[in-house]
């Protein structure tokens, strides 16, 4: 399931927004569909998409599969392409969106990359996860009485996870592509070497501010707001903010 | 995989959806799922689509989709008031449903806001069979503040949070949320009876997550009365020990078991249809 936002004429660039996954996918949604539509009216195509699994998309949470996510991002960018005559794509991504578009860049064939607050070391977000998962289960404000770890085990946040996904994203390290990258880094806590290996890679880095907070237990179903971000992606896609 | 098909449809082509579609379902009840909150149509933890699907499969068509201006559905350019666009956002979901199934006769399906959406349209939509209404509206009663506040004059936990919340809030404010505002109880009581009388066939099912509203199932007769809460057309359901949304994918599983059943008996799907010879 994808909508392309086209503009009225010619578009020389696209960009494909590759959404994140579990809550976060449903958070930023609004804010996906916001960025597209600036973006149009910038004259920058752009398409939105689910991956298989996810979403509108067909298939079972249960079912996300790192390959075929990679895949689904190579399409869609094939999709644009056919869709907006555009010569250029460039890949957008928050949290795993923005690693699974680092992942499919080679594939899809990104001129750029635009990551915000990409997971680059899949084992430290795997033990992230599961922590607020577990914080999840004996939160007050969500149960009245702690739940058992059989009833909230293999899931994370509202969402089932198979081994093989969890294996997956575990195994995922953040390598540099030979791509022009901008990181959007809108995370609480300023950590040195975060964004290790890409800045040093040459990955330009950017502070947006107010931090996002990605995974505020008492925000599961609030919308994510980042109102300086289309600015910093139109900006970063060399278009007349 | 039941095939489902993305619609934009609706008085001003605004309107986005996306309708699953059982084999050989013509004539079955179509079932509309509702906006919770402000989340898309997908609902919260994917709720929505893993709700349709499965009824997909039990034999009814559905349809989940984005009210004006939500998801992503656009504005309808009219004036009017934000019950006016639902009510007339369910009529062109309904038009949608009926033109690709057959349906006559409509199930709606409403969490948190969700429900007070399908509330509203079952008050006036005529397609409109039953409705369940997931966390739809209820009154605190003096039942309730019994029940509620009594254990806590007796807990010196409860007091320690008591206070401990109160300063809290004087030291930082309580952040700006975006509620909605019940109607009075006594519009609702009677909106329920007159949706009854109609001879709508309707479900209440309630969390175990807003126990700040709703705290034991005699609330529910408390608060409506006789006339609505022992109508042999409602039922009413407490999910104890669940979260407002479902969070977890076994509150998920037995919240739609419920979900299910009460299909199953007051709208049984079609027959499947068996092959000639």
């Amino acid at each position: 399931m994808g909508m392309y936002h086209g503009v009225g004429g010619h578009a020389s660039v696209g960009m494909l927004l590759c959404p994140p996954l579990g809550q976060s996918l449903l958070r930023t949604h609004r804010l996906y569909r916001q960025l597209a539509t600036g973006l149009a009216a910038q004259g920058v195509c752009a398409l939105r998409f689910d991956y298989r699994c996810s979403g509108d998309s067909a298939g079972d949470s249960g079912s996300l599969d790192w390959q075929n996510c990679v895949a689904d991002i190579r399409q869609a960018a094939a999709e644009l392409r056919v869709r907006s005559g555009c010569s250029m794509v460039i890949g957008f991504g928050a949290q795993l969106g923005g690693s699974l578009a680092l992942a499919a860049a080679p594939a899809a064939g990104f001129a750029q990359l635009i990551l915000w607050d990409p997971v680059l070391d899949g084992a430290s977000h795997v033990a992230e996860l599961d922590a607020w998962q577990e914080t999840l289960r004996n939160d007050p404000l969500h149960y009245v009485r702690p739940r058992s770890a059989e009833e909230a085990g293999g899931q994370w946040l509202g969402f089932p996870v198979s081994l093989h996904w969890r294996a997956q994203v575990a195994a995922w390290r953040a390598a540099p592509v030979r791509v022009p990258t901008l990181i959007v880094d809108s995370l609480q806590q300023p950590e040195a070497g975060r964004w290790s290996p890409l800045a040093e890679a040459g990955a330009r880095v950017v502070a947006m501010r107010p931090g996002t907070q990605w995974g505020d237990l008492h925000r599961l179903e609030h919308a994510i707001l980042a109102p300086d971000l289309l600015r910093l992606v139109v900006d970063a896609a060399g278009q007349p903010a | 995989m039941m095939p489902e098909r993305a619609f934009r449809f609706g008085r001003a082509g605004h309107l986005v959806g996306m309708v699953g579609l059982p084999t050989g379902a013509h004539g079955a009840v179509g079932v509309i799922v509702l906006n919770t909150g402000l989340m898309h149509r997908v609902g919260p933890f994917r709720l929505h689509v893993d709700m349709t699907r499965r009824l997909n499969a039990l034999g009814y068509p559905t349809l989940r989709f984005d009210l004006s201006t939500m998801g992503d559905s656009g504005a309808s350019a009219e004036a009017a008031s934000r019950e006016q666009q639902v009510r007339a956002d369910v009529g062109d979901a309904v038009a949608l449903l009926r033109a690709q199934t057959g349906c006559t006769r409509f199930v709606l399906v409403g969490l948190c806001r969700g429900a007070q959406s399908a509330h509203a349209a079952a008050c006036t939509e005529p397609a409109v069979a039953g409705a369940i209404f997931l966390d739809g509206y209820i009154y605190r009663t003096t039942g309730f503040k019994l029940r509620h506040y009594l254990p806590r004059l007796l807990s010196p936990a409860r007091w320690h949070g008591f206070f401990a919340r109160k300063l809290r809030q004087a030291v930082a404010p309580e952040e700006v949320t975006f509620g909605s505002v019940y109607p009075p109880k006594e519009q609702v009581r009677g909106e329920l009876a007159a949706m009854l009388a109609r001879g709508l066939k309707l479900y209440f099912v309630y969390s175990g997550g807003i126990g700040e509203q709703f705290n034991h199932p005699r609330q529910f007769r408390e608060c409506y009365g006789r006339e609505v809460a022992d109508h042999p057309a409602l039922r009413m359901d407490l999910l104890d020990g669940t979260d407002h949304t479902y969070t977890l994918v076994c509150d998920r599983e037995r919240m739609f078991g419920h979900v299910e059943r009460w299909l199953k008996e007051q709208f049984p799907p079609p027959a499947p249809r068996v092959a000639a010879g």
